[in-house]
């Protein structure tokens, strides 16, 4: 991979393979840029120009070297290779001011940008060919990473990638592998860890307190997001108890019970050996939900498939909980519309496209981070990729500005998560490199997270796809 | 890849035995030859041991950095990686993979406590760090390591040996002093140890052995390496290689600046 050297000048080696484009995220890990292989790289052969996201991980805090987030998903991905993962193309160090990049194939689209483009710009419910395909990859990428006793634990929309045009559009990747674990390291629970992750995808069990974590956390997570794809609206949005130590979050919960009913020990045995449960009795076992109205908030026929495997995913016994193996082989995906591996073409010939938006990208941000250039190069939001108006030049003369001066990150920074805050809605400029805060309230998205991207391959190890009919 | 030694990158980095001991060009240079290498491997094995000690990790942390320690003397030479420092940063990086972070400036400490005035071994957090980022480097990211531990638990029950398990994990130890973990797959290690465990405490395990239908061979190769380590080398579990033994050698390879 990368060789962190610096040539003749003081700048790395590595960095002069790269066109690079603009910022893309950031978040308390570091930020996140869009470069592109130049032509004359040796690995970018057969690959013109594509695009890839440059992950960059500020060093953690004084004294604690390469942060352990950096180094669990460096670990993970350098192992795993599978269609609907992301792909980790590159590893690069910059030796002077020990700061980490990790390269990934770049993917234009993620879940929570499909479904805000559909709330809020088209007003309209993603077709169902699309939905299933989506939820079909995200299982399939997920029985991959859980048949390698790999768990993710951070499963949410913007966390999940999805292929712009191209060899692999409208494929799906899972991507911040910065929580992910291999079962048999032990897992502390997360607050042990210093971070904090999005309450709406965490299962019931963990917010009772429990110890170990097992891949049905996971698949509980899928269950909201196959509800948000189905309703535009993420399922459970709990208002989060912040700065405690306790995994306990009663609103969360709350949230949960009044959707699901109240879990009972009849149908839920070792809920009664979990700490919150057993200690706070008063709040949550002290009202009670009865009915339970999961299928008129996602408008599915009880007696469907589709809310047959919804429900089996949001079963309260994490034991009970349907399986990745399992959901692929429900009978939702063998019905039509049959899943797909293009999710993004329309589900009827003749059906109008959707044309999802493309990540504004912020040209002004040098690989340093530094707020620099010509702030009148910026990019209008929508251009497409190909057609981004940054002059040959641009790149270079950011290159040499972030590697001349070698501004040192400020020592101290805080390293707990890992995702970028999403720069959507945020045009181009950000003179202050102010990082871009959004939605702190109950109802705004908490996600303040994502970016980055991945692919590979066509894919050839994959199991192929379920069905006969294919929509390639 | 976890479920999976076969397809994981520990697998497809196994070397041959001529391979691992190779004595890069720039320590051939300072007059190092082919058993001194094999000295300063073994005695700075010992010292990443102690050092674990110290910090208290587990036995999984040690074996993965003494993993990295030797991986990294198959690409690098020690003249330019000095194995004083190479030993600590891989129990430090080895500590993150694993799970169970160990401070730097904790590993400082101890090594000033365990080394006292040999300033050839003391180090400034700072040199940890830019350590453990040119090891990174050094390992080409390859991070997870499969140890014989785990198979070795799992075989002595299959076998019904479970009174041999403290015998054997000694042994499994023992092998970390060598470059085994390197050249074969780890659960080969594990049985070469259950092996010289049931042979030299009178169990017989022909006939269950027969039914693994491994390679006797290998298993039997590995115990004879073992066997031949104990009886050309004594390492002190305190100390390490005695000082006549190490000293000259150390003295070889160029200290900080």
């Amino acid at each position: 991979m990368g060789d962190g050297r610096a040539g003749a000048s003081n700048r790395p080696a590595w960095l002069q393979q790269y066109d690079l484009i603009g910022k893309i995220g950031e978040g308390t890990y570091g930020l996140v840029f869009l470069a592109r292989l130049k032509p004359t790289h040796p690995q970018a052969a057969g690959r013109r120009g594509s695009p890839i996201a440059i992950k960059k991980f500020k060093q953690s805090k004084e004294g604690d070297g390469v942060s352990p987030t950096a180094i669990r998903e460096i670990m993970l991905l350098r192992e795993i290779n599978h269609e609907n993962v992301v792909k980790l193309v590159n590893v690069h160090i910059n030796h002077a001011d020990m700061s980490l990049y990790l390269a990934f194939d770049y993917a234009e689209h993620d879940l929570y940008e499909v479904i805000r483009h559909h709330r809020e710009k088209l007003n309209l419910a993603i077709n169902q060919y699309t939905v299933k395909s989506l939820l079909w990859q995200l299982l399939n990428g997920l029985n991959y990473l859980h048949s390698n006793w790999i768990i993710h634990r951070d499963l949410k929309p913007s966390n999940i990638l999805v292929m712009g045009e191209g060899e692999e559009h409208g494929i799906i990747k899972i991507a911040d592998f910065g929580l992910a674990r291999i079962y048999q390291a032990p897992l502390k629970p997360l607050s042990d860890n210093g971070v904090v992750v999005t309450i709406w995808y965490r299962a019931p069990e963990l917010l009772l307190g429990a110890k170990h974590y097992t891949s049905a956390v996971d698949m509980w997570a899928v269950g909201c997001i196959f509800a948000e794809l189905l309703t535009l609206k993420p399922l459970f949005q709990g208002v989060e108890a912040k700065a405690t130590p306790n995994p306990f979050q009663l609103d969360q919960l709350d949230k949960i019970f009044k959707v699901l009913g109240h879990p009972t020990v009849e149908k839920w045995p070792t809920l009664a050996n979990l700490p919150c449960w057993q200690n706070d009795q008063q709040h949550i076992q002290g009202h009670k939900y009865e009915n339970t109205g999961l299928h008129t908030i996602v408008h599915l026929p009880q007696k469907g498939p589709a809310f047959d495997l919804l429900s089996r995913m949001l079963e309260y016994d994490p034991r009970k909980r349907i399986t990745a193996a399992q959901a692929l082989e429900h009978e939702y995906f063998r019905m039509d519309p049959l899943p797909g591996r293009n999710a993004l073409i329309p589900s009827q010939p003749g059906e109008k496209i959707v044309a999802y938006p493309i990540r504004p990208v912020d040209t002004s941000t040098d690989f340093e981070g530094t707020t620099s250039l010509q702030p009148t190069q910026l990019p209008s939001g929508n251009a497409p990729p190909g057609g981004q108006p940054v002059p040959r030049q641009l790149p270079r003369q950011m290159q040499q500005q972030a590697m001349g001066g070698m501004p040192r990150m400020p020592a101290g920074a805080n390293m707990g998560a890992f995702g970028a805050a999403p720069q959507a809605g945020m045009v181009g400029l950000n003179p202050g490199n102010i990082p871009m805060q959004r939605g702190a309230g109950g109802q705004a998205h908490p996600h303040q997270l994502r970016r980055k991207a991945d692919q590979q391959g066509m894919g050839m190890q994959n199991p192929g796809y379920p069905q006969q009919k294919r929509r390639f | 890849m976890a479920a999976n030694f076969w397809a994981s990158s520990h697998s497809k980095q196994q070397l041959d035995p001529e391979e691992v001991d190779v004595v890069p060009a720039a320590d051939r240079e300072r007059g190092i030859t082919t058993e001194e290498f094999r000295l300063v491997k073994i005695h700075m094995s010992s010292h990443i041991w102690r050092l674990a000690q110290q910090v208290k990790v587990r036995q999984r942390v040690i074996a993965t950095a003494i993993t990295y320690f030797r991986r990294v003397y198959t690409r690098k030479s020690m003249t330019e990686y000095d194995p004083r420092l190479v030993a600590p940063a891989c129990l430090y990086l080895a500590s993150k993979v694993e799970e169970s972070t160990v401070q730097a400036r904790l590993l400082v400490f101890y090594i000033k406590k365990m080394c006292g005035p040999d300033d050839k071994y003391r180090f400034e957090i700072k040199d940890i760090l830019e350590m453990e980022m040119k090891l990174l480097e050094a390992l080409d990211y390859y991070l997870v390591v499969y140890h014989p531990y785990r198979p070795l638990l799992h075989l002595l029950q299959n076998a019904g040996i479970t009174d041999l398990t403290q015998f054997a994990w000694g042994l499994v130890n023992d092998t970390y002093k060598m470059d085994l973990i390197l050249i074969y797959p780890p659960y080969m290690i594990a049985l070469a140890c259950i092996y010289i465990a049931s042979v030299l405490k009178d169990k017989d395990t022909t006939s269950w052995f027969e039914e693994l239908r491994v390679d006797m061979n290998i298993v039997k190769n590995i115990s004879m390496e073992i066997l031949d380590f104990y009886e050309t080398y004594k390492v002190d579990p305190q100390r390490g290689l005695s000082d006549e033994k190490i000293s000259p050698v150390m003295n070889k390879l160029p200290t900080k600046a």
